[in-house]
């Protein structure tokens, strides 16, 4: 069992996460702004964004179910909780033994489901166009990512997310190339899973390209906060996924208060530079046709099936 | 200078119809054929097929106090004449449908039948086109009893939509409010999946009865109304309404203000080529160069204000010349500007081009055939991008075009050979607007050696009542053609606008259809299409 100290660490962890979604995806628009020569609204605007929005009255249609006023719940209750099983700046997390990373991915595909109910819910044409779409993507994107993880976990022994992290951050990536293939294929996923160029374009107001915005179309004030904030939380764990198995360094070991400051500043380091990098890889392409995403996607599976090879060579 | 081809065609059509035509006479560059009506359609089927001339605009016009019927001008072009086969309805409210011989006529006679109660037999589609079905069935704006202060009563009808009918078959309406800033026009979508299976557009949300308002309005005045036909066309509305002024009253403008005409038109082509483009690239999600481009449209912008006080170019004409001169200052700051707005143009088309997602998205996208562009009479880029060669500063000099048009013979087959290489879809027309902007950067430069006379000469007091002519312009969208007819004591009589956007909308039907529904707005950008100038 773990002591108090580390579970209200933990429990920190959780929060960080959560307040820090926001701040990603500011520190992401910025970065495009700049790169198009553009001064861009400031990296807080996210938040108020939000404050704004759960200040104002929704407007539901008379056309819907309880599927669609669950369904922000649903998203922002599951990708909550999916951080729980996260290391972010230590380098475990104390709820790590109830959930792995497949509880992490399952927990996502619960938020996808609901949101694509919710899209055919409303009854319009563009939220049924945006869930056959994420329907489509979402298939592929699946086998994708468990094959991706399948390379980490037998690299590391196992999908408990702090066994995989600490065997990581104790050992080099040059004896297990395979690492590198499962980052690549791993990498391309993110993009896909958080919406982003060349999947798609977070950015469009263009109704009829977009993916994931036409299925919250019809969403409006605290609803939209909050299926904004889940998908800023779903970001931020991808990212920091991503950051921790693959560049673990800095991540603090244990729950000394110099160490956990390190690790946060470390993380908070790691995490602003991936999302400048993903923000600038955004910069220089096109979206890519729709029916065009599934090659994306093969590369990624072709990716991870070399990673698997590799492992047992 | 055109005598002969004009005298040829006179002569050939008499030969074949003598008998039907009641009187042949010339105007300017225009050939005039009074023909009886029952004759018209076989005529207009032999000009357009035989002679192989294009249909321009249908115009109709309430003259029945003057020849005791509505008369319906059907101008057709070919080479370098405007052929007008003219017929009366006489006391009738009908005429012939030519659509089975030209399917170009479609929406002409429909806005006839909208605007002047007559009505177009044989044509299938009567719905209504540009009033909508809240306008009462019998009040018709452009004959000469509606007052412009009538108020019209609203009634309740519903436009009928095509029904594409199967299992899997979904409908999507789009519109008339988007998201973004966009002017209004509705957008049915009948899809499969992903793919259109039709594509119905209804239009005219922003009819202003241009037309109509223009009546009522000396001619000054409505220079200034032809300026806001539509924003980014000001030049090219208000020269082809100037010049249809001066044919009529037969003057002469100065070399100079020819010359500023030239430089102000293809200012106006830049920075509306510059940014269509960028509008491609933020239709294809790719906002880095559409940012690029949106940088360099706001520097011409700026060049605009500084030499014409509008951004969007305003006030630059006036009957008889120009309002603005182009001063030997102002000579250096539009070239070192253009040298500037050049340079890095060439980076961001050659980065653009450089970019394999990019092009990947623009190839084979909303691709338009050859003779479906033909048949429905496109012109500007949406023609040229097929391989159909028209553009009326060549086809029909005006200004001081003419100076641009030597070409060598192997400048010529090179040019032949391009056409027939363009296929019609959105890269097409995204390469033709690169290579249209370089061009008009050379004619600029070469238009500002100005000569040193005025910048207008006057316009006689009085124009004669009933003279008409017919002035054109091509605007980045294309041919444009303004016809005016004058009334008593320097009045309109009667202004029929035809602008590329409404020759060139029907064919967006046409290129979707092998399109998914995500590439519908960069197929509608690339093709570059107005609201305002369509609906007037």
């Amino acid at each position: 069992m773990y002591d108090i100290a580390t579970i209200v660490v933990g429990i920190i962890q959780v929060l960080a996460m959560l307040a820090l979604a926001p701040l990603l995806t500011g520190i992401i628009r910025k970065t495009k702004a700049r790169t198009q020569k553009r001064i861009g609204a400031s990296i807080l605007q996210p938040y108020y964004d939000l404050l704004k929005l759960v200040r104002k009255d929704e407007v539901i249609s008379d056309q819907t179910s309880w599927i669609f006023r669950a369904c922000p719940w649903v998203n922002f209750a599951a990708m909550a909780t999916a951080a729980f099983f996260i290391p972010v700046f230590l380098v475990y997390t104390p709820f790590g033994l109830v959930g792995d990373l497949l509880l992490v991915v399952g927990l996502f595909a619960l938020g996808r489901f609901f949101t694509m109910l919710a899209g055919l819910d409303v009854a319009s044409s563009f939220g049924g166009l945006g869930s056959s779409r994420e329907m489509m993507i979402s298939a592929l994107l699946e086998p994708a990512l468990f094959l991706s993880i399948f390379v980490v976990a037998i690299t590391y022994g196992g999908t408990n997310l702090s066994t995989m992290i600490e065997a990581s951050s104790n050992s080099s990536f040059l004896p297990h190339p395979q690492i590198i293939f499962a980052a690549i294929g791993l990498f391309i996923i993110i993009l896909g899973e958080t919406g982003r160029l060349p999947f798609d374009n977070p950015a469009t107001h263009l109704e009829l390209t977009m993916v994931h915005e036409t299925m919250i179309l019809e969403y409006s004030g605290k609803s939209l906060a909050m299926m904004e904030w889940s998908q800023s939380i779903k970001q931020i764990i991808l990212f920091t996924l991503m950051v921790n198995i693959f560049v673990p360094w800095g991540i603090s070991s244990s729950i000394l208060f110099s160490s956990l400051a390190v690790g946060f500043f470390m993380f908070a380091g790691k995490i602003s530079l991936f999302g400048i990098f993903v923000a600038f890889l955004e910069s220089s392409v096109a979206k890519w046709r729709l029916f065009r995403i599934p090659d994306l996607i093969a590369i990624a599976i072709a990716t991870s099936m070399i990673g698997i090879v590799l492992c047992y060579l | 200078m055109n005598n002969t081809n004009l005298e040829n065609y006179a002569k050939e059509i008499a030969s074949k119809f003598s008998s039907k035509i009641a009187k042949t006479w010339q105007n300017n560059d225009e050939l005039h054929l009074n023909v009886e009506l029952d004759a018209m359609p076989k005529i207009c089927d032999y000009v357009y097929k035989n002679l192989n001339a294009r249909l321009a605009t249908i115009i109709c016009s309430d003259e029945r106090k003057n020849i005791g019927g509505f008369a319906i001008r059907y101008v057709f072009e070919k080479d370098n004449v405007f052929i007008f086969i003219i017929v009366s309805t006489g006391q009738g409210f009908a005429f012939p449908s030519i659509i089975s011989h030209i399917p170009a006529a479609a929406l002409y006679e429909r806005e006839i039948k909208d605007m002047f109660g007559l009505v177009p037999t044989g044509n299938p589609d009567m719905r209504p086109l540009v009033l909508h079905e809240h306008w009462p069935d019998e009040v018709f704006p452009l004959r000469k009893e509606f007052e412009l202060e009538t108020k019209a009563k609203r009634q309740e009808k519903e436009y009928q939509f095509l029904r594409v009918q199967g299992e899997g078959i979904c409908e999507i309406p789009v519109g008339p409010v988007h998201a973004g800033i966009i002017e209004p026009g509705h957008f049915r979508f009948s899809i499969l999946g992903e793919n259109i299976v039709n594509l119905e557009t209804r239009l005219f949300y922003t009819h202003k009865g241009i037309e109509k308002l223009a009546e009522s309005m000396r001619l000054d005045e409505a220079l200034l109304l032809s300026e806001r036909i539509a924003g980014d066309e000001s030049v090219a509305n208000s020269s082809a309404f100037c010049q249809a002024i001066e044919k009529i009253a037969q003057i002469e403008i100065p070399k100079r203000a020819k010359k500023i005409r030239t430089v102000f038109a293809e200012l106006e082509r830049i920075y509306n080529h510059v940014g269509t483009l960028a509008g491609i690239s933020t239709d294809a999600s790719f906002p880095f160069g559409a940012a690029r481009l949106n940088i360099l449209k706001e520097k011409l912008m700026q060049l605009n204000e500084y030499l014409s006080g509008s951004r969007i170019l305003f006030g630059v004409n006036r009957i008889g010349g120009v309002r603005c001169d182009i001063t030997d200052e102002n000579k250096k700051l539009i070239l070192e500007t253009l040298s500037q707005v050049s340079d890095d143009f060439d980076k961001v088309t050659i980065l653009l081009k450089s970019k394999s997602s990019f092009m990947d998205r623009l190839r084979g996208t909303g691709a338009i055939q050859k003779k479906i562009a033909h048949d429905l009479g496109t012109v500007g880029i949406v023609a040229r991008c097929v391989g159909i060669d028209v553009d009326a500063r060549r086809d029909h000099p005006y200004g001081s075009y003419y100076l641009h048009n030597h070409k060598t013979p192997q400048e010529l087959v090179q040019h032949q050979i391009e056409m027939e290489k363009r296929t019609g879809d959105a890269l097409a027309r995204f390469e033709i607007r690169v290579h249209e902007v370089q061009d008009s950067l050379d004619i600029i430069r070469e238009s500002l050696d100005l000569e040193d006379d005025s910048l207008f000469t006057s316009v006689p007091e009085n124009l004669e009542p009933f003279r008409s002519a017919l002035g054109w312009a091509e605007s980045h969208r294309g041919q444009t053609l303004h016809w005016v007819m004058i009334g008593e004591n320097n009045s309109i009589f009667r202004y029929k606008v035809r602008t590329a956007s409404f020759c060139n909308w029907p064919v967006i039907e046409q290129a979707v259809l092998n399109d998914i529904v995500p590439d519908f707005p960069l197929v509608n950008k690339s093709l570059d299409l107005s609201y305002s100038g369509n609906d007037l």
